[in-house]
């Protein structure tokens, strides 16, 4: 469980709020606090008031994996290789176990053939990708995704997922604008103006937004088609 | 007025991009999966990467903007007042349009990612432009945002619109539509003829057309017209 008590920090003014283990979406308008949110449970900043744990452990002291919203600022290296390489090396883990480690990753997102290419060069959805790699090879507690997916396509959104569902991470967090993506989160979190409007189920949360443009368009359109199936 | 790219051809490290094909007023919707070269042919656009092979040519064209996948490329100023000044726009209209009133002094990139993109496009939509080149624009922009922009792309017509995007909820009413056939540029035609031949086309936009109702365009309010005759 992810609980929060007490928050202020920048925009944010949570009382209480508990998030259970699994795949939180975080969502709501530009500017309400959702980037904020994820650096303390990433342990990136520290709250200037009240407390965060994350399975009865303060934030920051589990091994974070982080995609930034901003992919190709994190980048340190000139090869992608070495660049997904980087959490291991700075552990001091042996070059063969290195290597093994970045080649499952690297199969496993599909983006062995960019492995010799430099980041610079890469589409931003590729240097998501990569940002994704080395957010995950070292089997991190949490998983923290800060709206990585508004670089990428419907499919590779939905290929990504699928792969994030067998990670196999304990509390995978990430901000996004698709709220068809969020719809597919076990927990959503509605923040507006730093507070806390809405967290829960998907169907519980979005019930509150049918007929705005939070709705997910997938279930719009399936209730669409199901009333045609219906019709006919 | 027309941009012209005359089989024209780049690598960036992978396989060749290549274009032919004229782009007119209207707007043109540029569409593909991660990687398949939106960006690159936003940039050859843009004048700002030259093909390796044949030519990208210029007709009547007299002032022309790039809108960047990563809005940060774009800042130059440190406070969002020089920012909004080295646009050469006026502080108060910017300030409203992007929804940033009382932020004149913050630092630009101390804004969200949302909220700097907003920045950046109300500068460059603040302008009249014969060339408008938007790489995915949407990005990191809440559901408003996108529908915002979605305005103020419509209002460009009478401009030769690229708009390279994998976005696929939050769409203006299109022109043109090209897309990418691995990594060749292709134009499918003009709406809504095109649309059957659009391989990424939405989900919705599929089933529509599997049902033998074909949407007046792809805009909102084309696919809740259709959803409509869906129901008599």
């Amino acid at each position: 469980m992810i609980r929060i008590s007490g928050l202020r920090h920048g925009v944010l003014d949570i009382l209480s709020l508990l998030v259970p283990a699994g795949n939180t979406a975080v969502i709501g308008p530009n500017g309400s606090g959702k980037t904020t949110l994820l650096r303390l449970l990433a342990g990136m900043e520290e709250p200037v008031q009240g407390s965060i744990t994350i399975g009865g452990e303060p934030g920051g002291t589990l091994t974070v994996g982080w995609v930034h919203e901003f992919p190709g600022r994190n980048a340190l290296f000139s090869r992608v290789r070495d660049e997904i390489a980087s959490p291991l090396q700075f552990r001091h883990l042996e070059c063969d176990e290195i290597l093994k480690k970045v080649e499952e990753i690297s199969g496993l997102l599909g983006i062995s053939p960019l492995l010799d290419r430099e980041p610079e060069s890469l589409s931003g959805g590729e240097q998501v990708l990569v940002a994704l790699a080395t957010a995950m090879v070292s089997n991190p507690g949490i998983l923290v995704l800060d709206e990585w997916d508004s670089h990428l396509d419907a499919h590779t959104t939905a290929v990504l997922q699928e792969h994030l569902h067998r990670t196999g991470v304990r509390w995978k967090v990430q901000c996004t604008q698709d709220m068809d993506l969020a719809a597919s989160a076990d927990t959503v979190l509605f923040l507006s103006g730093g507070q806390v409007l809405a967290c829960g189920p998907p169907g519980e949360v979005f019930s509150e937004h049918l007929g705005s443009c939070w709705y997910p368009p997938s279930w719009r359109w399936r209730e669409w088609s199901s009333s045609l199936t219906g019709q006919r | 007025m027309e941009l012209f790219f005359d089989r024209a051809a780049v690598s960036r490290g992978g396989p060749d991009i290549r274009v032919s094909g004229r782009f007119g007023p209207g707007i043109n919707l540029v569409s593909g999966r991660v990687g398949s070269g939106k960006s690159t042919v936003a940039a050859m656009a843009a004048g700002l990467l030259a093909p390796g092979e044949g030519a990208v040519i210029r007709q009547g064209i007299r002032s022309s903007m790039i809108s960047f996948q990563f809005p940060e490329w774009q800042v130059t100023g440190n406070t969002l007042r020089e920012e909004i000044k080295s646009w050469g726009a006026d502080e108060g209209e910017i300030l409203l349009r992007a929804g940033l009133v009382g932020r004149e002094g913050d630092d630009p990139l101390s804004l969200c990612r949302g909220e700097l993109k907003r920045l950046v496009l109300s500068c460059i939509f603040g302008k009249a432009w014969d060339l408008l080149i938007l790489d995915e624009p949407f990005g990191a922009l809440d559901c408003s945002g996108k529908r915002e922009i979605c305005r103020w792309i419509e209002a460009r017509r009478s401009s030769i619109v690229v708009l390279c995007t994998h976005e696929q909820r939050f769409l203006p009413r299109t022109d043109f539509l090209w897309e990418f056939q691995g990594h060749d540029l292709v134009c499918r035609g003009t709406m809504p003829a095109a649309l059957g031949d659009w391989e990424l086309a939405p989900p919705f936009v599929k089933a529509l057309l599997s049902r033998g109702i074909v949407p007046h365009n792809i805009s909102e309010d084309d696919l809740a017209e259709a959803a409509c005759r869906i129901h008599g």
